[in-house]
């Protein structure tokens, strides 16, 4: 279970300074898909409701702009917040197709050092094969003009890259 | 002038043109790049751990030797981020106790800034002839704050492309997000997003959209046909990168700046810019 203090860790203390003004959800391209607007998001964890808000669709629809951030005048990133989220839902085992891109995409940096686009829609299609149609109909153009890249090369400082990875992992 | 490119990772594959023409409009212009050695990936939008993604741009910063130039802006966002956070000294330090040599700061550009500096009077031997080109900046090239241009009303394509000899055609647009980080997931919102820039494009008069993002190029361009089947509207608009832009108007041929790997192809365009210069 997590609670307000952990999001607040990582999503960045200012949190609790907003205001509600919703500056956030006005400039946000997906909001009228959202579940819980982003003003929401941020009073559902400051009212201490964590896990409706890690439930919400809201974090998937989040496309990382920044333009929240930007106009933002508390001056909070709640593209921190969407991204704590998103990482709690994995720390705690969360399992959807938005979850198994970020997975599949960062396992592929741990293991690689790099991201093979051929590789992350190639799984992410066999884990989601609603997905595949579309990922491959447009694949096989790209196939045809020479630009996907099938080859799987790994970095030589991986060792480092593996320090990187366990030394900012607990965060 | 010598800088240390950091191509990232779609620059061998969906974005290998933006790689080809980077290097050939850098080369024209006399800037030297020098590949980081051994560079990883930025995490992209795709890393949940914000300070895992400062580590991983500050391992690519600490191998540079030069200025960096990065021509996607999800990397050029992420290593700007990285460096601000990078100067929390406690941050830092404990950054550094990971790598292999460490981070001691860094100047980071993108590559339209850069061929903008270095382009004078003389370097457009072939103006666009009046080309009417919708600038898109998408969000991570002038987010966050603090980078090459205002996030709310950027300036600096409007400027490159009548530097170019182009006329910038205003549409409503601009910034609003295409919607590449999700469109595996979330396929619908994405495309969605990406109709609507294309089609206030071409509403605007456009002939070509200029972009600086790779992602925001496959939305656009690889996505386009897609896209028109899917909401049954014809588009046909190529979508250049600023490089093959600025190629086209420094005089490269279409081999120098892979025209041939746009989805849609620029190749009319080009011809047609090409014969009003030999009128």
């Amino acid at each position: 279970m997590s609670n307000r203090s952990d999001v607040l860790r990582l999503a960045g203390d200012e949190l609790r300074c907003c205001i509600q003004c919703g500056s956030c959800s006005a400039s946000c391209s997906t909001a009228d898909l959202m579940d819980e607007s982003i003003r929401e998001l941020v009073r559902l964890v400051l009212n201490d409701r964590c896990e409706e808000a890690l439930k919400s669709r809201s974090i998937w629809l989040c496309t990382s702009c920044l333009l929240c951030t930007v106009r933002c005048p508390r001056g909070i990133r709640p593209k921190s917040l969407v991204a704590a989220l998103r990482h709690i839902n994995e720390a705690q085992g969360g399992r959807n197709p938005d979850q198994s891109l970020e997975d599949l995409f960062m396992g592929q940096v741990r293991e690689t050092g790099r991201v093979s686009e051929f590789y992350l829609s190639a799984l992410y299609a066999l884990y989601n094969p609603t997905a595949a149609v579309q990922i491959m109909t447009m694949g096989l153009e790209l196939v045809q003009k020479g630009k996907i890249d099938c080859e799987k090369s790994r970095i030589s400082g991986i060792e480092e890259l593996s320090r990187v990875f366990e030394g900012l992992e607990e965060s | 002038m010598k800088l240390a490119y950091y191509p990232g990772c779609v620059a061998k594959s969906t974005g290998i043109e933006y790689d080809i023409s980077t290097r050939s409009v850098c080369k024209a212009l006399g800037i030297e790049l020098e590949e980081i050695e051994d560079w990883n990936c930025c995490g992209a939008t795709h890393c949940s751990n914000e300070l895992l993604a400062v580590g991983l741009s500050a391992r690519n910063m600490a191998r540079a030797k030069d200025p960096i130039m990065t021509s996607c802006s999800i990397c050029y966002s992420n290593l700007r981020i990285a460096a601000l956070r990078l100067e929390d000294k406690h941050l830092r330090e404990r950054v550094n106790s990971l790598l292999d040599s460490p981070y001691k700061g860094a100047d980071v550009r993108h590559v339209l800034e850069v061929i903008m500096e270095a382009m004078d009077e003389g370097s457009v031997v072939v103006p666009l002839n009046g080309l009417k080109v919708a600038p898109y900046y998408g969000c991570l090239l002038t987010r966050p704050s603090l980078g090459l241009d205002s996030p709310e009303n950027p300036q600096i394509l409007e400027r490159f492309i009548a530097l170019l000899g182009g006329k910038a055609v205003a549409h409503p647009c601009r910034t609003l997000c295409c919607g590449g980080p999700i469109f595996m997931s979330q396929e619908e919102a994405a495309s969605r997003s990406a109709f609507q820039i294309l089609r206030a494009a071409k509403s605007a008069g456009a002939e070509a959209v200029v972009t600086a993002c790779p992602l925001c190029h496959l939305m656009l361009d690889a996505m386009q046909r897609s896209i028109e089947s899917r909401y049954k509207e014809e588009i046909g608009l190529p979508v250049l990168y600023v490089t093959q832009l600025a190629g086209i108007a420094l005089g490269l041929g279409p081999e120098e700046l892979a025209l041939d790997k746009n989805s849609v192809s620029p190749l009319a365009l080009v011809d047609g810019i090409n014969a009003s210069v030999n009128i």
